[in-house]
């Protein structure tokens, strides 16, 4: 089995971020301003403050990390600067969709 | 008039077969009080035939079924002691997988040992390792223990099995997919996020009331759910299942999980444990189980319904309101290679939450037209 790649990156790749807390580097991806995809790597999970506390603090590996807020915060940041697309603001090409009852 | 067909403006389905290999992990078969009887059980599963027997020492074994002396089943047979028997000339095997004795030979033949899978009880269920490397399984796969289970301030497992005839891979792709819990299952999604990180693959998922869609049989009306599922391992789900009514939650814990038959089937279960409150006491509990397992029931007969028709597809055409497919199967992916051959791609962090705006305003429209049509009709 090979996983093909998500049509959706194709136009509009997840790009690099970095924490402002921390420094770690993620890749990124905004649709909306309220849909973000957030991809990490070793050394991202590694760095970031907030989940290796969060780490030390579950037990049985139940716990679950939703979000780091730095994080979170150094991606909106990114987007408010025009650094991250907002790809629901950019993407004109796209027809959009009438709601239908 | 000349028609012209480019085929390339066609977006074409691609599949592979399904794969023959079975994934790597732990693997729910069912409550242990269904194979702790003191008689041999048959379980098809991994492309092969299983035998679980307890012992008299009262572990639970499981061994691949067919005797390796002639091929009898050893599942039509007889646990002798410690040993299960072959009902074609008693040749007795141990849990170990080691052929103990033939009782009218005056030896053993050499390397009489056969297949074993190993097992872990818990919490009321009987899983066992799945590993085509044949390694034993690492202890920070383990499964969970869940909180609640064998408590007297919960229920006991409300347990359903059924079996389904298409690839396992179907029942993974819900772990994303809100939309088909608006359309399949008569849920309203208010929230929905995905978050893979090693073995694990959770959704968040909190969901309103369909005031379009009559309550379940004597139950309350529902303002809402909040749910926390995640699969630990290619099979095993469990969801932190909050219902949300007037008076109080309803905490209740919702197992998920499968084991393949074989590329192109598998046995689906569930399991409900339903904490007692004061609202709740002992029976009225129960019968709550019994009622959402009802329900979840029918979701999952909703699902197969789809699933009977479908064609397996492994290039998702994506909006932009759909959940991580493609990552999603990334991370499954996992399960189906060689430990040495994992990528970090495959285990690495990955997070996606769905902006949920849109998708409610249409579905919105949707009740109301179900309500008025259901109004003008009366």
């Amino acid at each position: 089995m090979s996983v093909r790649t998500d049509n959706r990156l194709l136009d509009s790749p997840l790009i690099p971020v970095s924490c402002r807390r921390c420094g770690a580097e993620v890749l990124a991806r905004k649709s909306t301003w309220q849909q973000t995809s957030v991809q990490w790597d070793a050394e991202a999970t590694a760095t970031c403050a907030q989940l290796r506390e969060a780490e030390a603090l579950k037990q049985h590996g139940r716990g679950l990390f939703l979000v780091c807020s730095e994080l979170r915060d150094s991606i909106e940041d990114a987007a408010r600067r025009g650094r991250l697309p907002i790809l629901d603001e950019v993407d004109d090409e796209m027809p959009s969709n009438p709601i239908v009852e | 008039m000349t028609l012209q067909l480019n085929t390339d403006e066609i977006r074409q389905i691609e599949a592979e077969a399904a794969p023959t290999r079975f994934a790597r992990g732990w693997h729910c078969l069912g409550l242990t009080r269904e194979f702790g009887d003191g008689k041999p059980h048959t379980v098809n599963a991994f492309g092969e035939r299983l035998v679980i027997f307890r012992g008299a020492d009262g572990k639970l074994n499981v061994l691949d079924s067919y005797c390796r002396h002639m091929g009898g089943d050893l599942s039509q047979g007889e646990v002798k002691g410690n040993e299960i028997a072959c009902p074609f000339h008693d040749w007795r095997w141990g849990g170990d997988g080691r052929c103990k004795q033939v009782p009218y030979s005056r030896r053993v033949p050499k390397l009489a040992r056969t297949a074993t899978w190993a097992t872990l009880e818990q919490d009321g269920m009987l899983f066992v390792w799945n590993d085509p490397e044949r390694k034993p399984p690492p202890p920070e796969v383990t499964i969970p223990r869940i909180e609640g289970a064998g408590s007297d301030e919960w229920t006991d497992w409300h347990w359903y099995t059924t079996l389904v005839n298409t690839n396992c891979r179907e029942i993974i792709d819900n772990v994303v997919d809100m939309a088909h819990f608006f359309y399949v299952h008569g849920s309203m999604p208010t929230h929905f996020k995905n978050i893979f990180e090693g073995h694990v693959a959770t959704q968040y998922m909190n969901s309103g009331g369909r005031a379009d869609i009559p309550n379940p049989e004597g139950q309350p009306p529902m303002l809402g759910t909040t749910s926390i599922a995640s699969y630990f391992g290619p099979s095993f789900m469990i969801d932190d299942l909050t219902y949300h009514f007037e008076y109080e939650d309803q905490k209740t814990v919702l197992l998920n999980c499968h084991y393949p038959i074989d590329a192109n089937s598998f046995v689906l279960q569930y399991g409900i444990i339903v904490k007692k409150s004061e609202h709740l006491p002992e029976e009225a509990a129960m019968q709550t189980a019994i009622a959402l397992g009802d329900w979840v029931k029918v979701g999952f007969e909703q699902d197969v319904a789809i699933w009977k028709t479908k064609a397996r597809i492994d290039n998702p055409l994506l909006c932009e309101e759909d959940g991580p497919v493609y990552q999603l199967r990334r991370w499954y992916e996992q399960f189906y290679v060689d430990v040495a051959d994992v990528t970090p791609d495959m285990v690495d962090r990955f997070e996606y939450e769905i902006d949920v705006t849109r998708p409610r305003e249409a579905w919105q429209k949707v009740v109301e037209a179900n309500i008025a049509a259901r109004a003008a009709q009366s």
